[in-house]
Order: structure tokens, then sequence, then C-alpha cells
């Protein structure tokens, strides 16, 4: 909560002036009552009609100055609302994108997309209700008060002593709220997370026929949306009636002691009708509070996952600076490397060097850690134990984004982006001239595919590619790769759906390119072009050299290349 | 990325007939306050005793008002003790039933509407099931996911209180009207020459909201499904270091989304402050015209009191009425974005005379099948005939229209011409729930959901025991490492493919479909990840899948193609070679070539 209000004070300027414009308004409704006493004790008992055509002009102008200054404040008020949000939104943003693997772990996408929408919304709405009405509400019921005292103290005093126990009822209320609110954003998060599934799965779901069986995992989470939404909200209209009842009941109090007043002599008429006056508005404002409780809870609750974002710890090599910005040459070395992911060993003493422009090769069983050990490298997971060197300079020493600008990863599974096909080539290389653009595609055995294609390469890729072929999205994929010309490229078995043919090919190209190559493959036949051979068994090199030493040294090597002999006969 | 504005939508709206050129009636108020309604027409029985509480209520808030200033009027004149106590205790009877009454109505009503909103989120979703495949290829997910928490949170958040307000509104407007005309109808006059002002200063500002309104849920929208989009690729992004830039282009979504917003909020705040305006001066107007109407002694002072109480009461709904309508006007640009997608075309209904397919034997045949999609022929002359038990392996250049073909037999596309028989009936006599069911898939994307790898497997058959559960996983080789997982079989899986490899997810996916135990079975490029030494275990294990069912595989290894019955080479959409392995080799087309590139690749690595 406090987080939200240090975004509010990048706004101070407008949310002084919208709140002091919101005084003006207040002070006018104040003294409506009070000048309603006067021209009632001065004009209208007094049979002096001048008091109250003075005083009626008087009403009447104010009237127009609060006009004027309410409809300035809503300028001034959605200044400030949209303006929290807008930097909200757009720091949650920038803070997930330093957000690496392990970040995402304890959020889920849908997760951070209800926040990033549903949640900031809330906090808008908040916003402006404090920028309008909510500080006028407490304020109001102050003033008020106070008002009621200039006019009569006895019969203040039973105002004072009630309005403060309706108050402890509604803040009772609002911190009920709070928690029944949370959990019903959470449990949008569940809507999410099962839309977005469907969504990303709706080949899998026709394909089972699984239609009816998502319509029930959604109906069981919307019902429980349901559910919460209603418990928060019943809770919240209790507050109304209990409220109204309470200050009916003080109004009747005051009626009677007014009367006793009467008698005695403690009070005039005008007074006991000024102070049944106040206390009707404190009423009416307390019904305000029934709203602004509803908006504040939520706003809180939503407030608290957005700080939860905001707050989320980054490891220290994502917001360091000071790294070195070094030119790569390709020569890596690791030594000892171990890795570990919630306490489970992934990769264990890993040792191995690469001489530039050298191509590794890396096998090993599914699981067997091929994956980690590739995202080592541009430190989208960092090492545990040991040292990796890029030409002999500590990979902690370096600068996060000019390494990253020299590696280029093809993700095993491919992640292309809403636009045409030339925007997700030029993604390697952000101002890839249109002959850079085509030479990656060429290069990647995807250029004639795209001339194709009806707007060649002005085609546009629906999200993540559905409609191009695993081929197709896989060569598209190495070509924004290539794009950037990296000093290191990262091949994480990124040529499995290719035909053997194209395979070759590309394989040819990819050697002739200045980098050093890590090639990830299941066949032989890719590998054997490699200068050096990774085989991973179990996050442990078993075995390394080229593909002639493996085959003598290698029992694992030797058993998976005869597999593949039979393969082919 | 030149234009990230118009890039994720004209192109879209230029194929497919789809949310752009919606059905233009959802674009009048009326028509989709009514479709609203007919969600909520449910609980008609329940929504009318809402609505008769609700005039209780009202009558209730009237009675109290004008009960307090007989009150009043009793204690300054004359104070007696009896009269007093009467007074005292009747008030306190209205005001405790007009609370009790008040809670009654809000705790039905939101009840009431929570259940609509609930109905409309599960037609959406329904619906979002029936759409055809074409439909999602075409949308950002992040966009749709946006009409169903959006949109609709914008519609529940009227319902709550939008109708109880708008009734109570318009009731209590009704008989403040009657009691101040009968307690003064001159001053009643005077305080209605404010309603015109009202009337065109509403008209002037609801003109406003309504359109930012709209652009708001729209910019929503994609700020969602931007976000989402992004997110998804976040390793993409961090490892091309394309941080700034996206967070520009994020920039230029949120931009837009605050733009609309800040001018919805300015307008709809007007409104308020011209109510509020509005009251004081019709207040002014009674004390004045009052205080001297008092002076003539045609009126009391209570009189005057009572008609300032009610002058509150009649602006103060007046003041709601507007704020309501505009809540509406939110709600319906949210509901008009739900049931744009509630009117997309369904995927179409199966023929009136469609049967269902049981125990299917899977004898297929294709004749002369032709299939293009978005005007561009992507199949042409296709025939084949698969008997029953047969292996069928798709062999071709990316794009030739292997996955096509695949996606015809499972009906996601209606063929243009030529038929295909299903154990000689044609598909379309087929309902596709029958067909469907019968028929197992592995895709090469290996989907998996956020639950435990159990559930997982179970998608394949929901009723499945742990025990079949895990004899499948045997099978499929995924036992192993999925008993050394820390929680084996209730590891929780990530929908984005964290907790377990990429080839461990197809080991996962190909149990899942061995326990359909389908009729028909399809393989898309689904042992491309999995190393080879698992792959021959796997393969053992799929051959035994395999046996008795007719299967469709697609992939690239010679070693699964080989020991197909049938091997259909596609060129550009055409079958170019039929046969067997052996067949084929003595073509000496494609086919021979493609094992001879393989064959060399091999010895070379000898």
């Amino acid at each position: 909560m406090r987080k939200v209000f240090s975004y509010a004070s990048a706004y101070k300027a407008s949310a002084i002036i919208a709140i002091l414009l919101m005084l003006i308004e207040l002070a006018v409704e104040l003294v409506q009552p009070l000048l309603m006493a006067h021209i009632i004790d001065e004009g209208i008992m007094k049979e002096n009609y001048t008091v109250v055509s003075i005083w009626g002009g008087v009403l009447v102008g104010l009237s127009l100055l609060a006009f004027a200054a309410g409809i300035t404040n809503s300028f001034f008020a959605a200044n400030v609302s949209q303006g929290v949000g807008f930097d909200l939104r757009r720091d949650l943003f920038k803070k997930v994108q330093s957000f690496t693997n392990e970040n995402f772990q304890s959020y889920s996408t849908p997760n951070l997309v209800t926040r990033m929408t549903n949640d900031v919304i809330q906090i808008q709405n908040l916003v402006l209700m404090l920028m309008r009405i909510a500080l006028r509400a407490p304020l109001f019921i102050i003033f008020a008060l106070v008002m009621a005292f200039t006019v009569n103290v006895t019969l203040a005093f039973i105002l004072v002593v009630a309005v403060p126990l309706l108050g402890g009822f509604l803040f009772w209320v609002l911190i009920k709220g709070v928690k029944l609110f949370k959990s019903v954003q959470t449990r949008l998060d569940g809507v999410n997370t099962v839309i977005r599934e469907n969504l990303a799965g709706v080949r899998l779901v026709k394909g089972f026929n699984r239609g009816e069986y998502e319509e029930e995992r959604f109906h069981g989470v919307n019902q429980e949306l349901m559910v919460k939404n209603k418990r928060a909200l019943w809770l919240m209209e209790i507050a109304m009636p209990v409220v109204m009842l309470g200050m009916n009941v003080i109004i009747l109090v005051l009626l009677f002691a007014g009367a006793i007043q009467l008698n005695i002599g403690g009070a005039q008429a005008g007074e006991v009708v000024a102070i049944i006056n106040y206390a009707t508005r404190i009423m009416f404002t307390f019904s305000i509070f029934s709203f602004l409780i509803m908006v504040f809870s939520r706003g809180n609750a939503s407030a608290n996952r957005v700080t939860e974002v905001l707050d989320e710890k980054l490891p220290e090599f994502v917001t360091n600076t000071e790294g070195e910005q070094a030119t790569l040459l390709g020569n890596i070395t690791f030594n000892n490397v171990s890795f570990s992911r919630d306490r489970v060993e992934i990769l264990r003493d890993i040792s191995f060097q690469v001489k530039a422009g050298q191509m590794v090769g890396i096998l090993g069983e599914t699981g067997s850690g091929k994956t980690s050990l590739l995202h080592l490298l541009p430190r989208l997971h960092e090492k545990e134990k040991g040292n990796i060197l890029f030409d002999r300079m500590e990979i902690n020493e370096m600068d996060v984004k000019s390494l990253r600008e020299q590696i280029s990863l093809v993700p095993q599974e491919v992640h292309l982006f809403s636009g045409t096909v030339r925007d997700n080539i030029a993604w390697g290389k952000e101002k890839a001239e249109e002959q850079e653009i085509i030479e990656a595609a060429k290069q990647a055995e995807i250029h004639s595919f795209i001339t194709t294609l009806p707007n060649g390469y002005d085609t546009v890729l629906g999200q993540k590619g559905v409609t191009f072929s695993g081929g197709q999205k896989q060569r598209l994929s190495i070509a924004r790769a290539l794009v950037r010309k990296p000093k290191v490229l990262i091949l994480d078995d990124s040529t499995s759906a290719l035909d053997a043919h194209t395979e070759t090919r590309l394989l040819q190209t990819l050697k002739e390119q200045e980098c050093t190559i890590f090639m990830v493959a299941q066949k032989i036949s890719s590998l054997k072009a490699a200068d050096h051979i990774l085989v991973l068994h179990r996050g442990e090199v078993i075995a390394q050299g080229d593909h002639q030493q493996l085959l003598r040294i290698s029992p694992y090597y030797q058993e998976v290349y005869q597999s593949q002999q039979e393969d082919v006969m | 990325m030149a234009e990230p504005q118009s890039r994720n939508q004209t192109p879209i709206r230029r194929h497919h007939h789809g949310i752009g050129t919606a059905p233009p009636k959802v674009d009048d108020i009326k028509s989709t306050l009514k479709r609203i309604w007919s969600y909520m027409a449910h609980e008609k029985k329940r929504f009318k005793v809402v609505l008769a509480i609700l005039v209780l209520s009202s009558a209730l808030s009237l009675l109290g008002p004008y009960l307090l200033g007989v009150a009043v009027d009793q204690v300054i004149a004359q104070p007696n003790a009896n009269t007093l106590w009467t007074m005292l205790s009747l008030l306190l009877g209205v005001y405790a039933f007009h609370s009790l009454f008040l809670w009654m109505q809000n705790y039905w009503m939101i009840d009431i509407s929570q259940n609509t909103v609930f109905r409309m989120r599960n037609h959406l979703f329904s619906h979002l099931q029936r759409l055809p495949i074409l439909f999602f290829q075409r949308r950002q997910q992040g966009e749709l996911m946006s009409r169903l928490t959006n949109d609709m949170e914008n519609v529940s958040r009227t319902l709550n209180t939008a109708i109880i307000q708008f009734v109570t509104s318009v009731l209590t407007i009704l008989g403040t009207l009657v009691i101040m005309l009968w307690l003064s109808p001159v001053l009643t006059l005077l305080t209605l020459t404010i309603v015109p002002v009202m009337y065109f200063g509403m008209k002037w500002i609801t003109k406003r909201t309504g359109r930012y309104f709209k652009d708001q849920q729209k910019h929503l929208g994609d700020v969602n499904g931007y976000v989402e989009e992004m997110f998804s690729g976040q390793t993409i992004i961090s490892m091309f270091s394309r941080e700034e830039r996206v967070i520009k282009d994020f920039e230029e979504k949120n931009e837009a989304l605050k733009h609309s917003g800040y001018w919805a909020q300015t307008y709809s705040g007007f409104i308020p402050k011209l109510m509020n305006m509005l009251n004081n001066v019709s207040f002014a107007i009674i004390v004045g015209a009052g205080g001297w109407l008092a002076l003539n002694g045609s009126i009391s002072i209570g009189v005057i009191v009572t008609f300032t109480t009610y002058s509150r009461q009649f602006t103060r709904p007046l003041n709601d009425l507007a704020n309501q309508y505009n809540m509406i006007l939110s709600a319906v640009a949210g509901a008009e974005r739900v049931f744009q997608v509630i009117d997309e075309n369904e995927e179409k209904q199966d023929e009136k005379q469609a049967q269902d397919i049981k125990n299917m034997r899977g004898d297929i045949e294709f004749r002369d099948v032709q299939f293009s999609y978005e005007e561009e022929q992507t199949l042409s002359h296709i025939n084949f005939h698969a008997a029953p038990g047969e292996t069928i392996a798709l062999v071709g250049p990316t794009g030739a229209g292997k996955t096509t073909i695949i996606s015809l037999l499972s009906r996601f596309y209606e063929i243009d011409e030529g038929s295909i028989l299903m154990d000689g009936k044609e598909i379309n006599t087929i309902t596709r729930d029958s067909l469907r069911s019968q028929m197992g898939v592995v895709l090469q994307d290996s989907t998996m959901f956020h639950t435990t790898i159990r559930e997982n497997l179970r998608y394949g058959r929901l009723d499945a025991s742990d025990h079949e559960v895990e004899e499948v996983a045997k099978a499929a080789h995924a036992h192993d490492f999925i008993s050394q997982l820390p929680d084996g079989y209730d590891t929780v899986l990530d929908s984005d493919g964290g907790g377990v490899s990429h080839g461990q997810r197809q080991l996962l996916s190909i149990a899942r479909a061995m326990l359909a135990d389908p009729a028909l079975l399809i393989l898309d490029e689904a042992t491309s990840s999995i190393d080879t030494v698992t792959e021959i275990k796997i393969n053992d294990a799929l051959a035994k899948l395999m046996k008795g069912r007719t299967s469709f595989v697609i992939a690239h290894r010679l070693n699964t193609i080989r020991a197909a019955d049938q091997i259909l080479v596609l060129q550009h959409g055409e079958i170019i070679e039929k046969g067997n392995h052996h067949e084929l080799q003595g073509l000496g087309g494609f086919y021979s070539d493609l094992v001879k590139a393989q064959q060399a690749e091999s010895r070379a690595s000898v």
C-alpha cells in the first residue's frame, strides 16, 4: 500500500490541486446548513426578507463556485489515477522483463497478467476515490462534528460519542474485506490460468475431444470465483444497512434530547433543526463509505499483489551494471561447473574447453541436463560452483547485456511473436537491414519458403506462429539467431523437425559461420561434424572428444551410434 | 515491428470473417442489455422478489424523512411527551425495517448478479470450445483472456449495484415527487426547474463516456494480449536483449489505455459535480422561496425543513441514476466484447443425419480430396486408402501438407471437394464428437497442463485408475524419470513447460495417447526430441500400441517410416509417391533420394 502511495507522489501537484478543489466543494457543503439555520432563525423567524434573499443568493453563488471546483477536480483526479495506473503497469512490465526463470517459477504468466491488468484497475479506482470522495467523507464528518459543536455543545456531544462507534464498525468490515478480496483476485488468477491453458492447448483439447471436460474444469474455477466474489460482496453489503440504522437511531436520540433541551431552554429550535440536519448528512456520507470500503478493500488487496511483484528479488547479476563489456572471441572454458535448481543438482563438475569457431556437440538422454548446460552460457541460469570463462574472463565479471548480445540461442521449443516474418527475424537484431534479414533467412534454409508465401516477408504470423509447420518455425527461429551474427550460437535440438536434406545443408552453412557453436542433437549424423562432443549422463560429462575418439572410448556413444546405424538398414 | 498498432489486428480482420466484422446489432445498448438480461432471466422469480422488496424499502426511505419532519415540527412547536414517544417508536420501526429490506435486497441481488456473471462466463468459455481451430490461429490468447476476465468484471461490477440503484432511484424520484407536490406544489415546480439542465448535461456527458469506455476496454484487451504474449516468451526476450524494445512497444499500448482511461474517468467525474451543483441550487431555491413563502405564512417552517430533505432525496437519486447509467455504459462496453465472441460462428454443427461412430475399425479412404486454406490451395487430388490396422507414414518437405491431412482426419477443417470415408461412411455423416473420441494424438509441441503428472496423463482417458496410469507410463518409458522426481506422479507441471525437459514431456504425451487407447492414432513428429536410445525403447512400445490400430505418422527418421505399411510422399500439397518402403525405393524418386541422403550421412559418420 505504501508503495502505491509513493507512485501517487509522482503526481503530487495534481493530487494537491485535486484535493484543494475538493476541499472547496466540501467547505460549501458544510456552510449550507449553517446558512440554512441562519435563514430560518434570522430571516424567517424574525420575518426579515432581506436576510433570506441575500443569504439565498450567497448560497447559489457558492454552489457555482463548488461546481467549477468539482469539474476542474475531475481533470486533476483522473490525471493522478490514470497516471498511477500507467506507471504501475510500466514498472510491472519492466520488472518482469528482468525476471529470470527462477522468478517465473513463483509467478505463472496468467497470474502476472491478472496483476498487470485487473489489479492495477482496482488500484486506479482506489486512487481516484482518494482524490474525489474518500478524503472528503471523513473530513466531512469531522467538520460536521465541529460545526455541530459551534451550534450546540450538548447535542453535538451525542454525535461525537456515536460516530466513532460506527466508524469502528466500518473499519472492521474493511479489514475483513481486504482478506476476502485478496482471495477473489487469487481465484481470478485461477480462471485466467484455465483459459490460457485451454487456448494454448486448443489442438490437444480438440484432438482428444476434451471440450466437455474443459468446460467442467472451467466451470469449477468459475464457480470458485463466484463463491468468493459473493462472500466478499455480501460482507460489503452488511455495512450500509447497519450504518444507516445506527445513524437513524442517533437522529432519534438527538430528537429526543433536543426536545428536552428545548423544554429546559438549553437549545433554540433552529439549533435542533441544524444539528439534525448535520446528522442526516453524516448518515449520507456514511453510506458513501460502504462503497468506499469496497473500493478500498479491493484496492488494498490488489496493491499488495502488485507490490509483491515489484518487490520480487532479482538475482544480483541482473541488476548489477558494473560488469565489463568485453567483445567475445568465442573461446570458452568450463571448470568444474555445477548447477542446482530447487536444491536438486542438475549439473555436476562439468569441465571442457572450446576454441573460437569450434563446434561443440552435446549428446545425452532426455533429462540429462543438456538444456540447463546451454542456459548457463547466456546466464539464463546461474552456475552454483566452478568457473565459466569467456576468453579467460569469468562470466560473473561480465556485463550480462553485452554478453547476451553476442550470443544467440535457438531454444528447443520455438516461440515466435505476433507480427510479420520480417519482424520475427529482426528480433535478433534491432536495426537489421533488409539485406541482413534475407541473408539470415537464406542461411537458415527458409528464404525460398518465405518467397512462396503470398505476402513474402510481410506474411503475418499468428501468436506462436501456429500456421507454420514445426520445421518452418524452427528454421525461422534459426534465422532470428543468425541475423545478429553472434559470436556464440546455441542450438538446443533446433533441427529435430527438419528433414535430413535440409538439416545437412543447414549444418554445412552454420559451420561456415565465424562463431562458436553449441549444438544439442539426437542424431550422430548431425553430431559427427562437431569438433568436440560432450556426452552427458545424469548431469555429468561421461565422455568427451571428437566422433572418432568417442567411438573408441565411450560405450554409451557406441550404443547410440549402433542404434542409428540399424536405422539406415 | 514498424506498425505495432496494426500488427495484431488488420491482417487478421482482412482474412477472417471474425470479431472485427461481427454482426452490427451488438453495437446498440438496448440489445446488449437484453442479452445480458437473457442470462439473468434464469432467476426471474427471485428477481421479482428483489424488486418487491425494493418497492418496500424505497417506500420506507420516503416515509422516514416525512415522519422525521413531522416529529421535528412537533418537538419544536408543541413538545408533548406522549406524541413524542409514539413518533420516536414509529420512526424506529420504519428505520429498522428499512435497513432490513436494504440488506435483503442487496444480498439477493448479489446472488443473482454473480450467478448471471457465472453463466455468461461459462457460456463464453463453452462457446470457445466449439469454435473452429482457425479462429484461435487468428487471435491473440491474452486478448481473448481479457474478454473472459476484464470485460466480464465490468459487467459483474455493474450488475451488483446498478439494477438496484436504478430501480430505487426511479421509485424514489416518483415517490418524492408525489409527496413534494402534496406538501407544496409551488416549491415542487421551483425544484423541478433544474431537471432540464440536468437532462442536457447528462446527455452531453454520456455521449463522451460511452465512447471512451469502449476504447478503454479495447485497449485493455490489447495490453492484456501483449503482456501475455511477451511474458510467455520471456526467455527469448532476455536472450536477445530485446527488453528495451519490448518495453517501448508496451509503452505505446499502455499510453493508449491511459489516454482513453483518462477521458472516460474525467467525463464520468463530471456527473456527480453537475448533480451536486444542481442540488445546491435547488436547496437555495427552496430556502429562498420557502423563506419568502413562510414569511407570507402560506407554509410552515416544518414544511421547509421537510422540503429541503426531499429535494435532497430528489436530486440524490437523479445523481445515482446518472452514475448508474454511466456504469451501465461501461458494462455494455465490456459485454459487447463478450458477445462479439459468442456471435462468432461455431464450428459447423453436425449434419442432421450425422450418426455416432462406435468401435471404429479404422478403414480410411481419401477420394480426390481438395482443400484450400486462406484462398491458397493446400491439398489437391489426395487419394489413398488405409486398411484397418495399417500404419501410414507421411513424408515430404516441411509445408507439403502433412499436418493438414491429419487435421482433416479429425475434421478440424472442412474439405472443399472430394470425400473422406471412415469405415466406408462419409466423414460428414459422422458426429464430430464420436469421431474424435476414437482418436488419440501425440503432437510435436506436447502441451501439458498446470496440474500433476498423473492428471496430465489421465487427460487421455479420464476414468483411468492410478494403476493404469502407471502402466502406460512404464510402457512409454516415462515411469523411470517420473519416479526420480521428488513428488513422483504428483509432481505439478507448469503449463509453460517448467518442471520436466522437453523430451520428457514428449514421453508423457505418448503415454497420454496410449492411455486413450484410440482406434486411430496420430503421431505428429512425436519423437523428434527424444534421444535415440530412448526412442528405440519408445518405438518398441509404440509398435505395440500401433498394432491393430490405424496409425498416421509424421516423422523424419527412417526407422519410423520404414516400418509403415504405406508411405505417402507429399510435395506442394500433392501425393507424388505412394507405396511401401521397398516399392518406393525401387521408384528412384524423392523417397529413394531421401533414403540415400540419410544413408550417406550415416556412412560418412563411420
